[in-house]
């Protein structure tokens, strides 16, 4: 399986300033978030990009993309009906090809030197099936996220094969449908941004929008629903996302980008005065 | 070959596994009984399994308590060693074990070890399972979180944004209101929903489980689902709880206050709160801020309001209303946070099992705990809830047979159709007697006997379970007569069988007035759990049942009064409404005017806002005064509320002005003496007395009691039967029975008159101690020939019950043979001085208990020790209904009030002959004017004789010893040092055999005075100022709302008869006396194993009814 397209949501009106930040890059360059989350993918082999945007975002989210503009195509959703329905509207640019789903508003940072796109884009061609990024997340963390349960597929990858997957879920209800044998007491497996899928999701994606059409149509139920119909992995990928849309999250993203770069001595030794600088509570 | 004691346990046939233990043991010798134990503590040591080691520890206890004690050869008396007590008392059970097995090793076996024995082994089974439950309640899917998260960035749960959705800032927020059925049992069955047994046995946990819409009759327009919880945003960051019904409220500001269980009636809604996960339980102690926990669930400087509701429905109502009140409490809070996914509407199944859970996790916080059925009001309608074995994903699995929670099956329409509801309905009236009883020693006597397997409890276990099947099958059918003998046949049957105790006089008379009445129209009578006097059903041919709901109320009422004063009442009894609840718990969101809580909350909220300036109101007061105002004049119940919310803002007359009247003349009725009272006010307050005082110097020597000082009754003393046979047919003899107690820790401290207490059932039916003794009485007067004259002595709390009674009872005897000795001497009980409080609770040993109820225990204590310090150390506690704020003063003065009151010169002129009298407890059942006792203490040449007992470890309170080397009776509060009783032999059963002449001697006087009550009454007191007073501390209890009761320990001053044994004028001899003579039965508890160990049996042959 080879994936060309990817196809990125930045549609919620909430958060439809954010992949327009500008953060430094590990190279020390300063670039908006979306320029890193797309020159991620394209590092990994995608060629077109799709973005879903709220109408008027177009020109703002043009500007932000960098060096690969020409391979980035607008989608607009007219109305804000939910995250899947943001999926939804990229139909059309698929083509009936698989493609790698990103998120505007998380950044990756690969533990080792394969980025983390390139990582899920090799489980998902080597075992031909929709994959899932995912990452133990701690039980305090859990109702940011989307997350899944499921079984460990073997092998020498943290690979698993989904059986559950439910949108921001409490702990109360991870700890019944959301339990995956080796995981630490507390953690679980919630995505990551990044999803390997099929057209059967945009199939999926009508049937429920179907179903209910006043109702806001969220992505997990179509993926809960794709791992009771195919075999549909998560994959641990080597590496940590950052939610720049979280409290602190654009702060926390720089920060990973930076300790990850060239100039991680330079930030490091101003965060350890920064520190140093801390005045103290009385 | 034999079957090895172990091999009972590890069968893998059933009917080995099944054999009751007494079965094993009958007929083999004690040494082969101690092989047996000894063979069963290294099994439990070993093995894995949770329920084998437990089972094992039942049978240890059932050996060492009726087994081993029944053999001849097994030696009585023995020493419990203090270390080993100390152990049992701080819960340290193993360490407790292994003092008391070096002891018998060393100096070998004992009655009185094997008792240590058996309360160390019983304590450790239960210890056992207990913790077995938490920690599957803590295992839980869905419930472990909680116990990890400590910090307050780590809280996961979100309010929900409809909760926080409002037009304006001056709108209200949106509540949120849960309403829930409560629960009825169908089948009673047989407590089978006990975790333990469920756990265990899940096979045999079966219930008929039925969700139900209540109203008291007479009071309520319809029955409605009796339990509301409410659940609002508010703009303060602090926790408000409110219970309507306890017409209690706090506002929380820090996480300790949330945690402290006891110190306000909201116990409940905290726990809600915690099983929540609102504030999870791992966050305990962690020092962070509520503010800060609350703001990461509602957003900075919020917090929430949670209310409850049952509707006045009373407590004890056996309809599991606190239990569903806390799963509506923790459902609203769960919805509100998202843990449930519905915010409205109904739950689905996996949404009521997590609440149900998280429940069963709250009543443990609470200290509290129920069956796994009692939560059945969270589902709908008619459901089989069974026990589930557990499966390999489960955190039972491999520990218990079962799962912690069970398997609800919802019987639609298509199971039990519309018309069998509906007759159902219509026959079944639903009352509360009126008692509200402690079912804790039941459920561990049912937990016991079902791991003991007694051969006639299983049989009637199994038939229990058996009748569930047919019970359905009439339900189903729409026989509602059949259903109603059924139900009947379950109480009669297998009911009984597991626990004599589930009925009473009470309920017995209930059952025969209303067959009487109804005759074949009264179609059954049905247990509604726990213990009796509470929840009933009786069921009624349709056409009848109006008239039966009419006239049970007045039948209970009646049958109350004529029992009010020997059984504990804690309300008038009602009779309900009811209707089957289709729905289960359903939610709703209140929103704009509508958002409104019960209007009780506001009678109870408004006048303190009302009588604030209109400036001083917080936002969210002035908003709650807008929506009362609204509400008030739009809604009927509102405005109806209105004339109550005035009363409570108006001045009224003092309600309490009667009773203080009627304290006042029964004080002076009986004698009281206000100089008197002010000077011991004063000792008390100025530290010269109290509890610390009561004992002995520190250099007191106490010695045990050398071999050979006493007379050894235990095989007879046949050699002094035949004198004493002669005097009891010279009527030489008269006996004394003390009735003046209130039955303190037979009712824990609901004051009923003991003596007139139905007790248990002998010969055929419930008798009372009073009955009993009278019989036993009557019955050696008939053997002897001659008359044996009793006297109860009795307290201004008991006398009129008494005389009516014995009265009544007695006929021509009355005051020829039969007579009373009223009480001549009260006093006023004093709010204790926090000195003593503290003394009590920390200087004196005392059962440590589990985590959850030892938390809960020092937060009742911080608000007790608050109460004193507020209503004043030593003032006159007059907070209570007359009868229990006076105390009678020791039993000292039993005897000499015969002497002030003139009734021994009335029994003298009436039986000159008599020579001796034997007085005793009211719950010594064994003690009789026994020949070989009598013809030993008169020729003794003694002016008392006292009976003792070998001790064993649950007889406290003192003993025979040798103070500074001279033998005599010491009470346990008078012992300088606590393990100076664990070196005592012998307990005192305070039946003492008194000549009559040489006692008068000792008060300075001679039959012939006897006449002059003004030198009666001035011996009495030259005599009692000799003696020592005790200050101790009694618990009493209040009664209030619906059936709520506080107990508050109260001071009050004694003297004891004990301490005439130290008069040196006063010569005293002792006897040894089998146990089964001198016996005391003191606590609802031990009647079980009064029945087992023949003691029961023992007085049976005493009396001829």
């Amino acid at each position: 399986m080879r994936i060309r397209k990817a196809l990125v949501t930045a549609a919620n009106p909430r958060q439809r300033t954010l992949p327009l930040q500008t953060l430094v890059d590990p190279h020390g360059e300063p670039k908006s978030a979306l320029q890193i989350v797309l020159e991620e993918a394209a590092g990994a082999g995608i060629e077109e990009f799709c973005m879903v945007v709220c109408p008027g975002d177009e020109a703002a989210y043009a500007d932000a993309c960098g060096a690969l503009r020409p391979a980035v195509r607008f989608v607009t959703q007219p109305a804000a009906r939910g995250y899947g329905h943001a999926v939804l509207c990229g139909r059309e640019f698929t083509g009936g090809e698989p493609f790698l789903h990103l998120v505007g508003d998380h950044l990756h940072v690969a533990q080792g030197k394969t980025s983390c796109a390139r990582q899920l884009l090799d489980v998902a061609a080597a075992e031909n099936a929709p994959v899932s990024a995912v990452q133990p997340t701690r039980e305090s963390q859990l109702t940011s996220y989307g997350a899944v349960g499921g079984r460990l597929v073997g092998g020498d990858r943290p690979l698993y094969q989904i059986e559950a997957v439910l949108e921001k879920p409490t702990p109360t209800v991870a700890e019944q449908q959301l339990i995956v044998p080796g995981l630490r007491a507390g953690f679980y497996l919630c995505f990551f941004g990044l999803h390997v899928l099929g057209t059967e999701i945009f199939t999926l994606l009508d049937e429920q929008q179907a179903a209910a059409p006043d109702r806001p149509l969220g992505l997990s139920p179509a993926l809960h629903t794709l791992a009771g119909r195919q075999r549909y992995l998560a994959f641990a990928v080597a590496g940590r996302r950052y939610d720049i849309g979280a409290p602190y999250g654009l702060l926390l993203a720089q920060l990973a980008l930076s300790l990850s770069g060239r100039e991680r001595d330079r930030v490091l030794t101003q965060l350890v005065e920064l520190l140093a600088l801390r005045p103290t509570e009385s | 070959m034999s079957l090895r004691v172990t091999d009972i346990i590890d069968s893998g046939d059933n009917a080995k596994r099944n054999l009751a233990i007494d079965r094993w043991c009958a007929g083999r010798p004690a040494a082969e009984l101690l092989a047996a134990c000894a063979e069963l503590d290294a099994y439990r040591r070993r093995e894995t399994n949770l329920y084998k080691r437990v089972r094992a520890l039942f049978f240890l206890t059932a050996i060492h308590r009726y087994h081993l004690p029944a053999r001849p050869e097994l030696p009585r008396s023995g020493r419990v060693p203090f270390a080993g007590f100390r152990h049992l008392l701080e819960r340290r059970f193993e360490e407790a074990i292994a003092a008391f097995l070096r002891v018998q090793t060393d100096q070998g076996p004992s009655e009185t070890l094997s008792s240590a024995l058996a309360a160390a082994h019983h304590a450790l089974a239960f210890q056992t399972l207990a913790d077995q439950v938490r920690r599957t309640v803590r295992s839980t899917r869905g419930n472990a979180w909680m116990f990890r998260l400590g910090h307050p960035l780590d809280q996961p749960l979100r309010v929900r944004p409809e909760l926080l959705a409002r037009d304006t800032p001056e709108t209200p927020h949106p509540v949120l209101r849960e309403r829930t059925p409560v629960r009825m049992d169908l089948t009673h069955c047989g407590w089978s929903d006990i975790f333990f047994l469920g756990m265990d046995f899940p096979e045999g946990a079966r219930v008929l489980n039925i969700s139900i819409d209540l109203g008291v009759h007479g009071r309520d327009a319809a029955p409605r689902p009796p339990v509301e919880a409410f659940f609002r945003v508010i703009d303060e960051p602090v926790i408000r709880l409110a219970s309507v019904d306890l017409e209690a409220s706090a506002c929380l500001t820090t996480l300790d206050e949330v945690f402290d269980f006891g110190r306000d009636y909201l116990g409940l809604l905290k726990a809600a709160i915690i099983a929540a996960g609102l504030v999870p339980p791992g966050i305990e102690r962690s020092g962070a801020s509520l503010a800060e926990l609350l703001g990461a669930i509602f957003g900075p400087g919020r917090g929430f309001e949670l209310v409850s509701n049952v509707n006045r429905i009373p407590k004890g109502s056996r309809l599991a209303v606190s239990t569903n009140l806390l799963g509506a409490l923790i459902g609203v809070c769960m919805r509100a946070t998202g843990q449930v996914r519905s915010l409205t509407g109904a739950m689905d199944e996996p949404e009521r099992r997590s609440v149900a859970a998280r429940a069963i996790l709250g009543e443990w916080l609470g200290g509290s705990g129920g069956g796994w059925q009692d939560s059945g009001g969270l589902w709908p309608g008619i459901k089989l809830i069974e026990g589930a074995p557990a499966q390999p994903d489960d955190p039972e699995y491999g520990v218990s047979r079962g799962r912690l929670l069970p398997r609800h099956t919802l019987l639609g329409h298509d199971r039990i159709p519309a018309e069998a509801r509906r007759k159902l309905q219509d026959s079944l009236v639903l009352v509360h007697g009126g008692m509200a009883q402690n079912v804790g020693p039941i459920l561990e006597m049912v937990t016991e006997k079902y791991l003991l397997r007694g051969e006639a409890e299983w049989a009637a276990r199994q038939r229990a379970v058996a009748t569930l099947d047919d019970i359905l099958a009439l339900l189903a059918a729409g026989d509602i007569r059949g259903l109603g003998a059924a139900l009947t046949a379950n109480f009669r049957g297998p009911l009984q069988t597991i626990i004599p105790w589930v009925t009473n006089l009470y309920t017995e008379t209930l059952i025969e007035l209303t067959r009487a009445e109804f005759g074949d129209d009264f179609w059954g009578f049905w247990m509604l759990g726990g213990m009796s006097g509470g929840g009933m059903g009786f069921i009624f041919a349709p056409e009848r049942r109006r008239e039966g709901q009419e006239r049970l109320r007045d039948i209970m009422l009646a049958t109350k009064r004529e029992f009010q004063a020997a059984l504990p009442f804690a309300m008038d009894p009602v009779v309900y409404d009811f209707a089957i609840n289709e729905d289960g718990s359903v939610a709703t969101v209140l929103t704009g005017d509508a958002a409104l809580l019960p209007v009780a909350y506001y009678q109870q909220a408004m006048p303190a806002c009302l009588r604030r300036a209109a400036r001083d109101l917080s936002a969210r007061e002035r908003r709650d005064l807008q929506q009362f105002t609204h509400a008030a004049r739009t809604q009927p119940e509102f405005s109806g509320a209105l004339p109550a919310l005035l009363d409570r803002m108006l001045p009224t007359n003092d309600t309490n002005g009667g009773s203080g009247r009627r304290l006042t003349e029964l004080l002076a009725e009986n004698g009281f003496d206000r100089a008197q009272h002010e000077q011991i006010r004063s000792d008390l307050r100025a530290g010269r007395i109290g509890l610390a005082m009561n004992r002995l110097s520190a250099t007191t020597r106490i010695e045990d009691v050398k071999p050979g000082a006493l007379f050894d009754a235990t095989s007879g003393g046949s050699e002094h039967r035949a004198a004493g046979a002669a005097a009891l047919r010279r009527g030489e003899v008269a006996v004394v029975t003390y009735a003046a107690g209130v039955g303190s820790r037979w009712t824990q401290g609901a004051g009923v008159v003991k003596g007139l207490h139905p007790f248990a059932r002998l010969g055929g039916r419930h008798r009372s101690f009073i009955e009993t003794h009278l019989v036993k009485t009557r019955r050696a007067a008939a053997e002897a020939g001659a008359a044996i004259p009793h006297v109860f002595t009795t307290s201004h709390l008991t006398h009129a019950p008494i005389e009516h009674w014995v009265r009544g009872a007695v006929g021509a005897a009355w005051e020829s043979d039969v007579w009373l000795s009223p009480g001549r001497s009260i006093g006023l009980r004093l709010v204790p001085t926090v000195r003593d409080l503290h003394f009590a609770w920390e200087e004196t040993a005392q059962q440590k208990l589990d985590e959850q109820k030892e938390k809960m225990r020092e937060s009742v204590r911080a608000a007790l020790t608050g109460w004193a310090r507020t209503s004043g150390e030593g003032a006159d506690y007059t907070d209570n209904v007359p009868e229990q704020c006076l105390h009678p003063v020791g039993h000292w003065f039993e005897l000499p009030n015969l002497l002030k009151n003139g009734t021994l010169a009335r029994l003298l002129a009436a039986h000159p002959q008599l020579r001796t009298l034997v007085a005793h407890n009211i719950d010594t059942l064994g003690a009789t004017p026994d020949a070989a006792l009598l013809g030993w203490f008169q020729a003794s040449g003694a002016t008392l004789g006292w009976e003792v007992i070998p001790k064993r470890i649950e007889d406290h309170g003192g003993g025979l010893a040798r103070v500074d080397g001279r033998l005599r009776i010491v009470e346990g509060l008078s012992l300088p040092r606590e393990e100076d009783e664990f070196a005592l032999t012998y307990y005192s059963t305070n039946t003492c055999w008194v000549d009559i002449d040489r006692l008068l001697a000792v008060f300075g006087l001679t039959r012939a005075d006897l006449a002059n009550e003004e030198r009666n009454a001035a011996a009495v007191r030259a005599l009692a100022t000799r003696l020592p007073t005790y200050v101790t501390l009694k618990d009493v209890k209040k009664r209030w709302g619906h059936g709520q009761e506080d107990v508050y320990p109260v001071a009050q001053f004694e003297k004891l008869w004990g301490d005439m044994t130290a008069l040196p004028e006063c010569r005293s001899v002792f006897a040894v006396v089998p146990r089964a003579r001198g016996q005391q039965l003191k606590d609802q508890a031990q009647l079980d194993s009064w029945q087992r160990d023949g003691s029961a049996a023992h007085i049976e042959s005493l009396c001829a009814w």
